[in-house]
């Protein structure tokens, strides 16, 4: 498992990413995140909503009502273009990271 | 089945966000927590234990409610205030001063109640417009999203504004005591405030409080008619 320190700076990037492919509720967000990261990365609701709605102030993500087939109304966020963005240097970055941690530390990222 | 709902709203009470922002984060986490069942319940867990363990997975509710608060509000909390009540209440302050202005300039004569040194003068027409001001100053708010306590401070502004005027009267007068060395009477200085406490004060707060509760009801029975009218 990720300490919580790291996983934190990781959050932003994680769901932007996933945002990527398409719009999803917080539920499918958080799922997809566990699941793409093989659980590494776990998102409470404490971790996942305020991170929401920061990156929905900044303009990074917009969220709306939405209502599912099975006639659930959730509230779905895309990227928007300010998100997409952003995504370009955080992903920058966090190679640049890894980079470094390799050179230094012989950690290896997949 | 379970009311998530009520659940969240139980946990999150006292989350300080205006009516329909605290609504949809509410209506939001009880459709995840909702969600979170459903998947454990899928993998064969037993409702009760489903429940359970979807609520452990919501983390610490306090410092939920705290994070929400922080990430909402952090920036816009002032920006709020001031279109939420600074202004509505200070042009609700601005406009029933400057018609009480023309209400003496045209020099109509105020109503005295009681005879005597201490005689309560009202100005009826200044009053009587008082209600429309307040009024105006709660639609405002309300536009600007304001909750109805907030539209209602922003229609009681202006005697608001004044009892801290006149409370101010007593430093004041304890001050110049000081400075002159001359006792204040301050039973006297009671005597005036209380006086025109009533005049300038409760009766004006009372006449904008019943126009903000008239823009208040009038505004609540619209947005009621447009919702059956959408539905």
């Amino acid at each position: 498992m990720i300490a919580p320190g790291i996983k934190r700076g990781t959050a932003e990037l994680a769901v932007l990413s996933v945002l990527e492919v398409g719009p999803l509720h917080g539920y499918e967000m958080a799922r997809r995140i566990e699941e793409q990261t093989r659980g590494s990365l776990r998102f409470t609701l404490a971790s996942l909503y305020p991170l929401l709605y920061r990156m929905e102030k900044r303009g990074w993500v917009r969220g709306a009502w939405e209502t599912s087939s099975s006639g659930r109304r959730r509230r779905c966020y895309r990227l928007t273009p300010q998100g997409k963005k952003k995504l370009t240097p955080i992903r920058a970055e966090w190679s640049e990271l890894f980079l470094a941690l390799k050179r230094l530390a012989k950690v290896t990222h997949a | 089945m379970r009311d998530w709902r009520t659940l969240v709203e139980q946990r999150l009470a006292g989350l300080a966000l205006e009516r329909q922002e605290k609504d949809e984060v509410i209506a939001e986490l009880a459709g995840h927590l909702e969600e979170a069942c459903d998947g454990l319940l899928r993998q064969g867990m037993s409702e009760e234990e489903a429940v359970q363990r979807a609520v452990s997975q919501a983390g610490n509710w306090r410092d939920l409610r705290h994070k929400i608060l922080s990430a909402k509000r952090r920036e816009q909390v002032m920006e709020k205030r001031i279109r939420q009540l600074w202004i509505p209440g200070f042009l609700t302050l601005i406009l029933s001063m400057l018609f009480l202005t023309v209400v003496l300039k045209l020099g109509l004569r105020p109503r005295i109640v009681s005879s005597g040194p201490n005689g309560i003068f009202l100005y009826m027409p200044w009053l009587l417009s008082l209600p429309f001001l307040g009024a105006l100053g709660a639609y405002i708010s309300s536009r600007a999203d304001g909750s109805r306590r907030t539209a209602l401070l922003a229609s009681v502004f202006p005697p608001i504004a004044l009892t801290f005027a006149f409370l101010f009267m007593f430093p004041f007068s304890a001050t110049v005591e000081l400075i002159t060395g001359r006792p204040v009477d301050f039973s006297r200085v009671a005597t005036v405030l209380l006086k025109d406490g009533i005049g300038w004060i409760v009766l004006p707060a009372a006449a904008l409080l019943l126009g903000g509760l008239l823009a208040q009801l009038l505004s609540s029975a619209h947005s009621s008619s447009r919702d059956a009218a959408i539905s």
